[in-house]
């Protein structure tokens, strides 16, 4: 379960990214964010694995205070969080098995990690997780060769192998194709059925978040200005949603 | 001055476009001038070059052709020379590592540190290899190892020069996932950087390598082991004959070493 508390993001220029967050989301819920570029989609979820720090406020993640965290528990909570990108940040250079095998680097012994040794356990669990993805047999392709789609499921294998009990992605399929953006948010729609990970997706395609999330959140200049199941989302609160500000400045003059 | 005039031309629609004027003629006058003060300067003569140049062709002709009995004598001075560089450039690659980390921004956020770490570098950097290798002879005595520690040196500090460059302009999209799953710094470093530099990191190494047996080959004459002594004591006693054998022979090495070099950063690439 992740519980917002009355959390305030500032950012060092004086910039409130959030303001006065609520917000809870059980374990198992498929999440869509909604908003306009800037209005603090990316903020929100950054602060659910503390790639960015909260201002004020509470912010549970598991029954564990994340903004008071330090060092190793930072690290131990990011742990049970996925995470995943537009630009699929894969190390380029190395085979998708290879880029899958990482996610157990921080719970192996020095050596091996000097070594990038990993045991038959891991790379069965790996090749496991592209199985899983459907890209079995990409396994030792480099990455840079593989389309868009296919390396945003490389990623998606990668957290899988995490086994968290949260993912995270920010615009997963901004930089794919429809047919492609489709199949990912297909793909999160399994994983969150099959194995109950909890899916919180920032997007900017509207009508995908609609017909994959089962939950919708509405971000406006920091706040949220819009929390309900996707099936209830109608063209008044998208307008709501994206166009506030426009109301705002118009009704201001 | 019509050619430093700026240069405008009129588009059909009326709109005017102004060009930049050049700046080439300036440059060109202020290079005139440092050159003439240049030879001013260095006292540099063409008469004298004209009058001496056939010495030239004098010691070149008692080098040919070279004393290949002297050869004998030579093996074992040229792998001294060649274990030196090839040791020192090693181990500098090793130690370039860890200071190229410790000296990228991206990498480490405490700026004093980095400032710190790029500072040794630079500093190492400016020690020429001639002097480190004759500071070096006062402390480990004449011999290869004044030569290693010399070349062990500017190896660390080129190639660890390039690496906080490279650490500097990668990629660092895959080192954000790496942190956003768990990963230390370090570990983030070693899964996500390390593959990037690495191809790179190696060439330089390599091509390092390649320039030390140069390198090796004058350190002699600091009295750091090597080649390079039997080369100042061959040009002391004027016996041109021997002192082509050297440099035959360092050629023929130099080639086969710059080749064996080449064909592996092509493959690295």
């Amino acid at each position: 379960m992740i519980k917002f508390q009355n959390v305030n993001k500032k950012y060092d220029n004086g910039y409130e990214a959030l303001k006065d967050i609520n917000l809870t989301i059980e374990q198992g819920e498929y999440v869509a964010v909604i908003g306009l570029s800037g209005a603090g989609k990316s903020t929100l979820i950054r602060c659910i694995n503390r790639m960015h720090d909260i201002s004020s406020g509470s912010l549970m993640v598991n029954d564990v205070e994340v903004s008071t965290l330090k060092g190793k528990e930072v690290r131990k909570l990011r742990r049970g969080i996925g995470m995943i990108f537009q630009s699929f940040n894969l190390v380029n250079r190395i085979s998708s098995l290879k880029n899958v095998l990482v996610s157990f680097v921080p719970d192996m012994s020095m050596w091996r990690k000097i070594l990038g040794l990993y045991t038959k356990q891991q790379k069965i669990e790996a090749l496991e997780a592209l199985d899983r993805m459907n890209i079995l047999d990409k396994a030792f392709i480099r990455v840079d060769q593989l389309s868009g789609g296919q390396q945003q499921r490389v990623a998606l294998a990668r957290t899988l192998a995490q086994k968290p009990s949260i993912i995270l992605a920010d615009e997963p399929v901004a930089s794919l194709d429809p047919i492609t953006a489709k199949q990912v948010m297909t793909d999160f729609q399994r994983i969150n059925e099959e194995l109950n990970m909890t899916i919180i997706i920032n997007i900017h395609h509207v009508d995908l978040a609609l017909e994959y999330a089962t939950r919708v959140v509405g971000i406006r200049s920091g706040e949220i200005v819009y929390d309900g199941p996707a099936s209830e989302v109608t063209e008044q609160i998208l307008e709501h949603i994206y166009n506030g500000k426009l109301e705002e400045e118009l009704s201001g003059n | 001055m019509s050619i430093l005039k700026a240069k405008s031309v009129e588009l059909p629609n009326g709109k005017t476009i102004t060009f930049k004027r050049s700046k080439a003629p300036w440059i060109i006058l202020v290079l005139l001038i440092c050159f003439y003060y240049s030879v001013q300067i260095t006292g540099f003569d063409m008469q004298v070059l004209a009058k001496r140049i056939g010495q030239f062709w004098v010691i070149i002709g008692d080098m040919i052709p070279p004393n290949w009995k002297y050869l004998n004598k030579l093996w074992q001075p040229l792998f001294d020379t060649i274990k030196m560089s090839l040791l020192g450039s090693i181990l500098g690659a090793v130690f370039a590592l860890p200071l190229a980390y410790f000296a990228s921004s991206n990498m480490i956020k405490n700026k004093s540190v980095v400032a710190a770490f790029k500072f040794i570098l630079s500093l190492l950097r400016t020690l020429p290899t001639l002097v480190a290798a004759l500071i070096a002879t006062f402390i480990f005595g004449i011999g290869t190892m004044a030569g290693t520690v010399a070349i062990f040196i500017f190896t660390v500090a080129y190639v660890g020069k390039l690496l906080y460059e490279q650490i500097e302009n990668a990629d660092l999209k895959a080192f954000e996932a790496m942190h956003s799953m768990g990963h230390t710094t370090i570990s983030a470093f070693r899964c996500a950087i390390m593959p990037q530099i690495m191809p790179n990191y190696l060439s330089n190494a390599i091509f390092c390598f390649e320039g030390n047996v140069r390198y090796a080959a004058i350190l002699g004459y600091v009295g750091a082991g090597g080649i390079g002594l039997m080369l100042n004591e061959s040009l002391g006693w004027r016996n041109y004959a021997n002192v082509g054998m050297i440099l035959l022979l360092l050629v023929v090495t130099v080639f086969i070493i710059e080749s064996i070099s080449e064909y592996f950063r092509k493959k690295l690439m």
